[in-house]
């Protein structure tokens, strides 16, 4: 309780943007995922210019989050794989661009203070994410599917 | 030095510290994504060049592990970086003679030899990336001439030889204990880069057989391709036996024998076969 507190208090201290808090929200660090609510709302907002660098920009500065936060991390993949495929055009794009920062992630590892390794979940998330990038055809047809919808 | 050079720079410096311990994932990942940020891979060359190689065995097999690693995942720039300065990495090579005191010294000269090999085959080959992933063009370019193709391939089948050779080396100076995390790390590059070269010649060997027609062309090639397949099988099924490495990777699985030049019996990445 106290943590999301924190976390709307500094939403307003850092002067985030609607479109940031909302992302904040969805890759916060508590232990359940971002709800699919929260991850429609960020696909529809990706289809607004600003939202969209907004969102990039605070999901690049996730992805780069240190291995304590890895929560940050795995919900990054979680909302970025969710972008990919319900959100706008221009999210294929811009992540086929920074690749790298998914694929470097494929070894990522953490060690809790259990000595528990919990990167685990990371490194099979960056993995799916990547090769649904490099399947062009698999993409086309999931993007397809969701916009029948 | 602009505050981006100050942060790879202490990337480098803890990727390489004097512990004998992996490289830490965190910071060889801060090089990697430095490249593509910058598009260049200057600066982290001229930071390696800084490190106290000549003091510490662990710091130069970190080293190599972290130059690997930045040759096959960072960008392009990192290739053509890693070739200027070919001669420096052959130095490392002779820092710590064969029997030098520690047990690092065999198995330096070893890497030092695997990178060398890669640089020259990029050096020559300028098609492929740093891990050689697949990319269906490759093998249509060398195809449409048979013989830079054949080339192409025995080239890639050298650089296989020298990574089995090296994957041998570790294996045996391997012995039990969490302090051997520091050589086992070192397999993991070589894992991704030994299947990426395994696929490429497959696939290149059977668009050669196809554009030609005739088995009797390739048949050298395909029997050096099993050899090889049986020696990778080996080699998997040993790494598979590491459980760092499998929590780390996933080791692929071939199948028990090598696949025909027919096409049709695909073999799917990821999936034994039987």
């Amino acid at each position: 309780m106290s943590k999301s507190l924190i976390r709307r208090a500094k939403n307003v201290v850092n002067g985030y943007s609607g479109t940031q808090v909302v992302l904040r929200e969805a890759t916060s660090n508590d232990s359940d995922g971002p709800s699919v609510e929260l991850l429609d709302e960020i696909a529809d907002r990706s289809f607004d210019n600003v939202s969209f660098f907004e969102i990039m920009d605070m999901l690049d500065k996730r992805l780069n989050d240190k291995g304590k936060n890895w929560r940050h991390v795995a919900k990054s993949l979680t909302v970025l794989d969710y972008l990919v495929r319900c959100g706008s055009e221009n999210c294929v794009p811009w992540v086929r661009e920074n690749l790298y920062i998914i694929k470097t992630l494929r070894e990522f590892t953490h060690e809790d203070e259990f000595g528990i390794d919990q990167g685990q979940i990371v490194r099979v998330k960056a993995r799916e994410l990547t090769s649904l990038l490099l399947d062009d055809e698999r993409l086309r047809e999931e993007r397809q599917l969701r916009q029948r919808d | 030095m602009s505050r981006f050079d100050v942060d790879v720079e202490r990337a480098v410096r803890k990727a390489c510290s004097y512990e004998e311990t992996a490289p830490k994932r965190k910071h060889v990942r801060a090089c990697i994504v430095y490249t593509w940020d910058h598009k260049s891979s200057k600066a982290v060359f001229s930071i390696l060049k800084t490190l106290p190689l000549g003091q510490d065995e662990i710091t130069v097999f970190k080293a190599l592990i972290t130059i690997h690693k930045i040759i096959q995942e960072g960008h392009g720039s990192a290739i053509i970086e890693g070739i200027k300065n070919r001669e420096w990495i052959a130095s490392l090579g002779r820092i710590y003679p064969e029997n030098g005191t520690g047990s690092y010294g065999r198995i330096i000269e070893g890497y030092v030899e695997v990178l060398l090999k890669k640089l020259d085959f990029h050096r020559i080959h300028s098609g492929f990336n740093g891990t050689f992933e697949y990319e269906e063009y490759m093998s249509l370019v060398s195809t449409s001439d048979p013989d830079q193709g054949y080339e192409t391939v025995l080239d890639l089948m050298d650089l296989q030889d020298v990574i089995d050779r090296f994957g041998r080396l570790l294996f045996s100076s391997i012995s039990s204990g969490r302090r051997n995390e520091c050589k086992i790390s070192a397999l993991v590059p070589l894992v991704g880069e030994s299947y990426g070269i395994y696929k490429f010649v497959m696939s290149m060997i059977r668009a050669i057989y196809r554009q030609v027609g005739e088995e009797g062309a390739v048949e050298p090639l395909y029997a050096r391709y099993c050899e090889q397949h049986s020696r990778l099988f080996e080699f998997y099924a040993d790494c598979s036996a590491i459980k760092y490495l499998t929590s780390l990777l996933r080791i692929p699985k071939l199948p028990g024998d090598p696949p025909s030049l027919e096409v049709g019996d695909e073999y799917v990445e990821g999936k034994p076969s039987n």
